[in-house]
């Protein structure tokens, strides 16, 4: 019994792990049902970019004396307000223009960091992760996250279905889809600000696109897609934080690790049946 | 038939491109229980006709006389197959737009619902995943989404493109039945043979080339000149137009 309480109950005894266990538990609400909306509508990409457009914002939040998440949510907004605008007229397409925003991000990131201003230990830390710079804010703010994100999967559900079923014919039916699709995009940057202390604004997939994404390989109606995706994405946090804790790495990179490999191994169970079903039977099987 | 028409397009000119000029001076009227076959070759007008008619596009001039928000049927094709709905969720989405965003769906349009799936023969598919259902099935459920919406008017876009024999058959009773009650259909297609049996033929190539009843408006010449090189004669009666877009 020592034996297992030491390996499994003990990482999590110091006050910053309890913490830190609050913050994925809670991350995973927002992580399952925005995650869920994500990988349905295909913006796994623009989440990725959301956390990437952050790292400009991360750099001046400092110098400037801003709390960086405001600074990072300004990055965010910006970035979904520049891809609305962009694609508005369908001349420009998304991932195009996301790949455009997250291009600029990063160099003006790394302008930002390298010849402006003195970026220390506090960047590199928003942008891999934290176990022990956790605070109340950041699990309060993460709470708060959860809420808007349980309120907005039922006010915009309608518009979030029907702009994703059939984007050309969801105006017709009376749907105020472009906008329901703007916010989407912002509340997706709002989530990916609250998580960027836990899992580190380069990381922000593995909470928001991993569990989902795997939760989508078995899961065909919304609802069971959505509760299996905020079950996976706790399930994924606590076991995060414990390996992290272990290998004494960022919370982020051991999400990541967990996330990839239940993933992969999901994918392989979902094709090994159709793979034997598939192949030819075997030689003098048949009469 | 009441007094007024349910569509009235005056002098419609616009485009998606300001001067672009995709539709020229187009004028025509709809009456309740109408079915109008609108034909164009590819790029001809329909789509661009359609949108204006949704109100999501401005036209540069002349004015459309629309008095309720008309039902659009798409092609299957543009609907995501994988996307997690079932026939019934899809029928519902035609109650979205009258139902306020914190109000769930009522159990009067629920029974609307179940009530269109059963009238397009589809009751016992309500639970089955769009995705799953054939071509002429999916059609069908997105013809339900438009009886949820009781609108008067329905635009559909080329309805039977793609769509097995019976699933056709079946459609185009649905389409008399709506007829019959007063509804008036705005058909997109390109076959020819359909656009006979309706009761106006709307002839598009960009301007407007011919709008009338199809026994004086489907002559050889209104075809030429509304397909041009996309068109093949077969005898005095029967021509059929190329649909190089067709799935």
């Amino acid at each position: 019994m020592r034996v297992l309480y030491d390996l499994l109950i003990e990482p999590f005894s110091a006050p910053f792990m309890q913490r830190a266990l609050l913050e994925v538990l809670l991350l995973a609400v927002p992580g399952g049902v925005l995650g869920s909306w994500i990988v349905l509508r295909r913006l796994a990409f623009y989440t990725h970019a959301a956390g990437t457009a952050a790292f400009p914002g991360l750099v001046v939040a400092g110098p400037w004396g801003l709390p960086p998440q405001l600074t990072a949510l300004a990055c965010g907004l910006g970035l979904a307000g520049g891809l609305s605008g962009l694609t508005r007229t369908r001349r420009v397409d998304l991932d195009a223009a996301i790949g455009l925003g997250l291009v600029l991000a990063l160099a003006i990131g790394v302008i930002l960091a390298s010849d402006l201003y003195e970026s220390g230990s506090g960047v590199d830390r928003l942008l891999f992760g934290t176990l022990i710079g956790l605070g109340t804010t950041d699990v309060w703010l993460t709470a708060g996250l959860a809420l808007v994100a349980l309120g907005a999967n039922v006010a915009l559900r309608r518009p979030w279905l029907a702009g994703g079923f059939d984007p050309a014919s969801a105006r017709s039916l009376g749907v105020r889809a472009r906008m329901g699709d703007w916010l989407l995009l912002a509340l997706i940057a709002l989530a990916v600000v609250a998580a960027l202390e836990a899992v580190g604004a380069l990381l922000v997939a593995v909470i928001f696109v991993l569990p989902a994404a795997t939760a989508r390989l078995v899961f065909v109606r919304l609802t069971a897609l959505q509760l299996a995706s905020v079950g996976l994405a706790a399930a994924e946090g606590v076991a995060g934080l414990w390996l992290a804790r272990r290998l004494d790495i960022g919370p982020g990179p051991a999400l990541a690790m967990i996330g990839g490999a239940l993933f992969a191994v999901t994918a392989g169970m979902r094709a090994l049946p159709r793979q034997v079903a598939a192949a030819p039977s075997a030689p003098g099987a048949r009469a | 038939m009441t007094a007024a028409p349910v569509v009235a397009v005056r002098r419609l000119s616009g485009g998606y491109v300001a001067g672009d000029g995709a539709l020229v001076d187009v004028n025509f009227e709809v009456w309740p229980g109408q079915v109008i076959a609108v034909l164009a070759p590819n790029g001809g007008g329909k789509t661009t006709l359609f949108r204006a008619l949704l109100g999501e596009l401005p036209f540069s001039s002349g004015e459309i006389e629309l008095p309720h928000r008309p039902a659009y049927v798409p092609q299957t094709e543009r609907s995501r197959l994988d996307f997690p709905v079932s026939a019934l969720d899809v029928a519902l989405m035609g109650a979205y737009g009258r139902t306020p965003w914190y109000r769930r769906l009522s159990s009067a349009d629920r029974e609307v619902g179940r009530a269109a799936l059963d009238r397009v023969g589809l009751a016992d598919r309500s639970r089955s995943p769009f995705g799953t259902l054939s071509g002429g099935q999916r059609q069908r459920v997105l013809i339900a989404r438009a009886l949820v919406q009781e609108a008067p008017v329905i635009l559909l876009d080329e309805p039977l493109s793609g769509v097995d024999r019976v699933s056709a058959t079946h459609i185009e009773e649905i389409f008399a039945d709506l007829s019959a009650e007063g509804r008036a259909l705005l058909i997109a297609t390109h076959d020819i043979a359909q656009a006979r049996r309706s009761d106006r033929v709307l002839c598009l190539a960009r301007g407007q080339v011919a709008f009338g009843p199809p026994d004086v408006t489907l002559s050889t010449d209104v075809l030429r000149r509304t397909y041009g090189a996309e068109l093949i004669v077969l005898d005095e009666s029967t021509a059929v137009a190329v649909d190089h877009h067709a799935h």
